[in-house]
C-alpha cells in the first residue's frame, strides 16, 4: 500500500517536474534565440531582463544548446520568417505573423500612449486629430487593436517616426521631435526618471490585454517541436516560475495580472 | 402661352443648357479620376518611400553587424593569447585579408584596460568603452575625429569597441565584467568610407543624411548622400515625403534622415495624374462642343425647314414667272372680298386684262422674250392699282385685278384707261422695243353678279366684248 502510494506520488511529481518526458525538447541541433533591447524585457547595458531570465530558464529546462544574440526587433521578425532564427521572446501575433510564426503565450499586458504635456492633448482622439503631432514607434512593433489602428492611420498621414529601440524614442520625445509614443509596462522604469515623468502624461488604450509569448519560426521548427517548447512554457507557468520572474521586475499585483490571463 | 409653346420653349432652354451641363459633369468626372489617380500615386509613392527607408536602415544595420563579426574574430583571438602579443594581432588582421569589402575600416587595434582611464581619451570614446565593458557587447562611439585626421575639417568618423575579458574568469554579471576586463579591440571608421562599403544600392531620387544621436544638426552630421548642395541641406519645402528613423547601432543612436527629391516623385507618380487631368479636360471640352453642335444643328435644321415650308406655300399660291397671286390665291381673295361685301353691303369691281396678240411676241421673239415681257407687264399692272387691290395672273396672257370699295363707273373707267395706257407704252426686252396692247373687261358686284362664278363670267364677257370691239379698249359689263 505504501509502495503504491509512493509510486503514485512519484508519477505525480514527475508530471510537474522540471524535465519530464512530456516537456523534453528535441535537442538534435543547436538552436538560435534572439533578444531585443527593450526596457525591462532586456537591457544590453546590464545584460539582464525578463526575456533573458525566461530564455535562461527555457534553455535550462529543455537541456538544449541555444545560442543567444541581440538584434533589432525588425531584424528578428525578418529572420523568424525566413527560418534563419528559431526563437525570440515576448512576441504578439497578427494575421501576417501567424503565417510564419507559432507562439507559446506566457503573459499579457495593456498598451498606453505616453504624450508630452506640451502637446496639450488629454485624450487619444485629440492626439489623433491634431495633424501637427508626431508619433514615435519602434520599427516592426505591433500593439493592441486600437493602438495599431492609430499607428496605421498616422503612418498614412506621414505622422510617424520609426526608431530601432526605446531609448531614442524617449530622447526624441524629450526633444519635442515626437509628441507621443506607445508604451508597455516594461517601459515604465524610464518614467521613474523625474525629468521624463514631469513632462509626460499616460493615456490608456481601451483594449483588452494582449497576450505575449515565445516566438517560434514555423520554417525552422516542426509542429511537434513547437508543441514540445509550448509544453516547457506551460510548465514554467504552472509551477509559478514565470510569476517569480515577473515579480523580480514588477510589483506582485502587476506581475500577477500579467502572467494570469 | 399654350402648353405646346411652353413645352417648346422649355425644350429650347434645356437644349441650350445641355452643352455647359455636359462640360460641368465631364469636368467633375475628370476631377474625380484625377483625384483618385493622385491619391493612388501618393500611396504608391509613400509605400515605395517606406520600402526605401526600411531598406536603407537594414543596409546600415547589416553592415554594422558585419563589422561587429569581424571584430569578434579579433576578440576571439585574445582568448588564446595575451593583449601584449601585437604580432598575433598583426598576423590575424593580415590573415583576414581585409579587402574592398572591409574598405570602410580605417584602423583596427587593441586598448589595454591598464592604459584606461589614465590614457587621455575623449568623452565620446570613453562612453562607448564603458558601455562595451558593462554590456559585454559591441559599442559604437558618437561622432569622433580620428587621430590620423589632423586637419581642421576632419571627416566625421566613429569607433566600434568590443570588450576583452580575462580568459577563464567569469563575466556574467556587471560586477564580474568590470572586474575582469583586460581591454578592448576596436575598429575605427570614416563615415564616408563606411557608407561606401554598404551592400546594395541607394534608390535614386532620395536624399539621405545620417546624424549622430537623435538631434539632427550641422554639428551632429555624419554623412550626406552625394555631398549635397546648399539647397539640399535646407529642410526641404518641396519634398513630398520625408522621415527620420532613429536607429540603434551597437548601443548607439543614429538618426537616418531620408526625403524624396523631384526625380523620385516623377518616377513613382504624378505623370499619370497629369495625363488624366489634361486628357479629361480636353475630352470634356470636345464632348461639350459636340453637344453644342448637335443642339444648334437641330435648331438650324428647324429654321431651314420652316423657311422652306414658307417658300413652298408662297410657290403654291403665286405665279412662278411674275410673282403675282395665281388663280388659287386670287380665287381665295375674291371669295373673301365677296363675303366681306355681303356682310357690309359693300361693292367692289373685278377687271379682266388680256394682252392683245401676245402669241405673236412668243412666235417672233421666242418664249424667253415673251416671259420677260409678261414680267414687265405684271410690274406695270401692280404700279397702276392701289396697294390694297389685288392683281393676279390666271393664264398665259390673262391678268385679273380685284378693286375693293370701287364701284363708281367713271372712276373704274379712269383706272382701266390708266392700265390700258400703261400697256401701250413701249417695253424694252433684251434691247428690243416691243409694243403691245390689252383688252379690259370690268364687272361690278353686286350688279354684274352676286357670286364668284357669276362675277367672273361677267368680267370675262366684258373682256371678250372689248376684244370684239377691236382690242385695245375697255368695256364695262352692260
Amino acid at each position: 500500500m505504501l509502495s503504491r502510494s509512493i509510486l503514485v506520488l512519484l508519477v505525480l511529481f514527475s508530471h510537474f517536474g522540471p524535465v519530464t518526458a512530456a516537456t523534453a525538447a528535441d535537442c538534435s541541433r543547436t538552436y538560435t534565440l534572439a533578444l531585443h533591447d527593450h526596457g525591462l524585457l532586456y537591457s544590453a547595458d546590464t545584460d539582464s531582463g525578463i526575456d533573458k531570465d525566461v530564455a535562461d530558464e527555457l534553455i535550462r529546462r529543455s537541456g538544449c544548446k541555444v545560442t543567444v544574440s541581440l538584434m533589432p526587433r525588425a531584424r528578428i521578425w525578418q529572420l523568424i520568417e525566413s527560418g534563419a532564427l528559431d526563437f525570440s521572446l515576448s512576441g504578439i501575433a497578427n494575421a501576417d505573423r501567424d503565417r510564419f510564426a507559432g507562439f507559446a503565450w506566457y503573459f499579457s499586458n495593456k498598451y498606453y500612449l505616453l504624450v508630452h504635456k506640451d502637446s496639450g492633448v488629454s485624450s487619444l482622439s485629440a492626439f489623433e486629430q491634431n495633424g501637427r503631432l508626431q508619433l514615435g514607434v519602434i520599427r516592426s512593433f505591433r500593439y493592441s487593436e486600437s493602438a495599431n489602428r492609430l499607428v496605421d492611420k498616422l503612418q498614412g498621414e506621414n505622422r510617424v517616426s520609426q526608431a530601432g529601440g526605446l531609448a531614442p524614442l524617449y530622447q526624441t520625445l524629450m526633444q519635442g521631435r515626437v509628441q507621443g509614443m506607445i508604451i508597455e509596462p516594461f517601459d515604465f522604469p524610464a518614467l521613474e526618471e523625474k525629468k521624463i515623468r514631469e513632462v509626460t502624461a499616460i493615456l490608456e488604450f481601451n483594449d483588452p490585454p494582449v497576450p505575449h509569448g515565445l516566438i517560434m519560426s514555423k520554417k525552422a521548427l516542426s509542429t511537434a517541436q513547437q508543441e514540445q517548447w509550448r509544453a516547457i512554457v506551460s510548465s514554467m507557468r504552472a509551477d509559478g516560475t514565470m510569476r517569480r520572474i515577473f515579480e523580480k521586475y514588477f510589483k506582485p499585483e502587476l506581475a500577477a495580472s500579467m502572467v494570469n490571463f | 402661352m399654350t402648353p405646346a409653346r411652353i413645352r417648346d420653349s422649355a425644350g429650347r432652354v434645356l437644349s441650350s443648357l445641355l452643352p455647359p451641363l455636359i462640360l460641368l459633369v465631364m469636368l467633375g468626372i475628370t476631377w474625380f479620376a484625377w483625384d483618385h489617380e493622385r491619391q493612388t500615386a501618393h500611396k504608391a509613392l509613400r509605400s515605395q518611400f517606406e520600402f526605401s527607408l526600411h531598406e536603407t536602415v537594414s543596409r546600415v544595420e547589416q553592415r554594422i553587424v558585419g563589422y561587429e563579426q569581424m571584430l569578434r574574430g579579433v576578440q576571439s583571438l585574445f582568448a588564446t593569447t595575451t593583449l601584449e602579443n601585437q604580432k598575433a594581432l598583426h598576423d590575424y588582421v593580415e590573415a583576414l585579408q581585409l579587402d574592398a569589402n572591409f574598405a570602410g575600416v580605417q584602423s583596427m587595434g587593441v586598448i589595454r584596460s591598464a592604459d584606461f582611464p589614465d590614457h587621455a581619451i575623449d568623452p565620446v570614446r570613453r562612453l562607448a568603452l564603458e558601455r562595451a565593458r558593462d554590456s559585454g557587447m559591441a559599442a559604437n562611439s558618437g561622432k569622433a575625429r580620428l587621430a590620423v585626421d589632423t586637419t581642421k575639417d576632419a571627416p566625421p568618423a566613429f569607433v566600434m569597441y568590443l570588450p576583452i575579458y580575462a580568459p577563464g574568469l567569469p563575466h556574467d554579471t556587471l560586477e564580474q565584467r568590470r572586474a575582469n576586463l583586460i581591454g578592448w579591440v576596436y575598429a575605427a571608421f570614416r563615415m564616408n568610407d563606411f557608407m561606401a562599403s554598404l551592400y546594395g544600392g541607394q534608390s535614386p531620387g532620395l536624399a539621405l543624411a545620417i546624424y549622430d544621436g537623435t538631434d539632427p544638426s550641422d554639428t551632429t552630421l555624419l554623412y550626406r548622400s552625394g555631398g549635397g548642395s546648399s539647397a539640399d541641406r535646407a529642410p526641404s519645402a518641396h519634398a513630398a515625403i520625408a522621415a527620420n528613423e532613429y536607429m540603434v547601432l551597437a548601443g548607439h543612436n543614429w538618426t537616418l534622415s531620408l526625403r524624396t527629391l523631384e526625380a523620385f516623385e516623377d518616377q513613382y507618380g504624378r505623370s499619370a495624374q497629369n495625363v488624366v487631368a489634361v486628357a479629361g479636360t480636353v475630352l470634356s471640352l470636345l464632348l461639350a462642343l459636340l453637344a453644342w453642335q448637335l443642339v444648334n444643328g437641330r435648331e438650324r435644321a428647324l429654321r431651314i425647314a420652316s423657311a422652306m415650308t414658307e417658300e413652298l406655300r408662297h410657290m403654291a399660291q403665286h405665279d412662278l414667272l411674275t410673282g403675282l397671286p395665281n388663280r388659287a390665291l386670287f380665287s381665295d381673295r375674291l371669295n373673301q372680298e365677296l363675303a366681306r361685301a355681303k356682310r357690309h353691303d359693300g361693292r367692289f369691281a373685278m377687271a379682266f386684262v388680256d394682252l392683245d396678240r401676245f402669241k405673236s411676241v412668243n412666235d417672233n421673239h421666242g418664249h424667253n422674250v415673251g416671259d420677260q415681257l409678261l414680267q414687265q407687264v405684271a410690274g406695270r399692272l401692280t404700279d397702276c392699282i392701289r396697294a390694297a387691290d389685288t392683281v393676279g395672273r390666271i393664264g398665259g396672257d390673262e391678268f385679273v385685278a380685284l378693286m375693293e370699295d370701287l364701284s363708281d363707273r367713271d372712276t373704274l373707267l379712269t383706272l382701266a384707261e390708266k392700265i390700258r395706257h400703261a400697256m401701250r407704252q413701249p417695253f424694252i426686252v433684251n434691247g428690243t422695243e416691243l409694243n403691245i396692247s390689252c383688252s379690259i373687261g370690268i364687272a361690278v358686284y353686286p350688279e354684274d353678279g352676286s357670286s364668284a362664278d357669276a362675277l367672273t363670267k361677267s368680267a370675262d364677257e366684258a373682256m371678250y366684248s372689248a376684244k370684239e370691239a377691236g382690242r385695245d379698249c375697255v368695256r364695262l359689263c352692260e
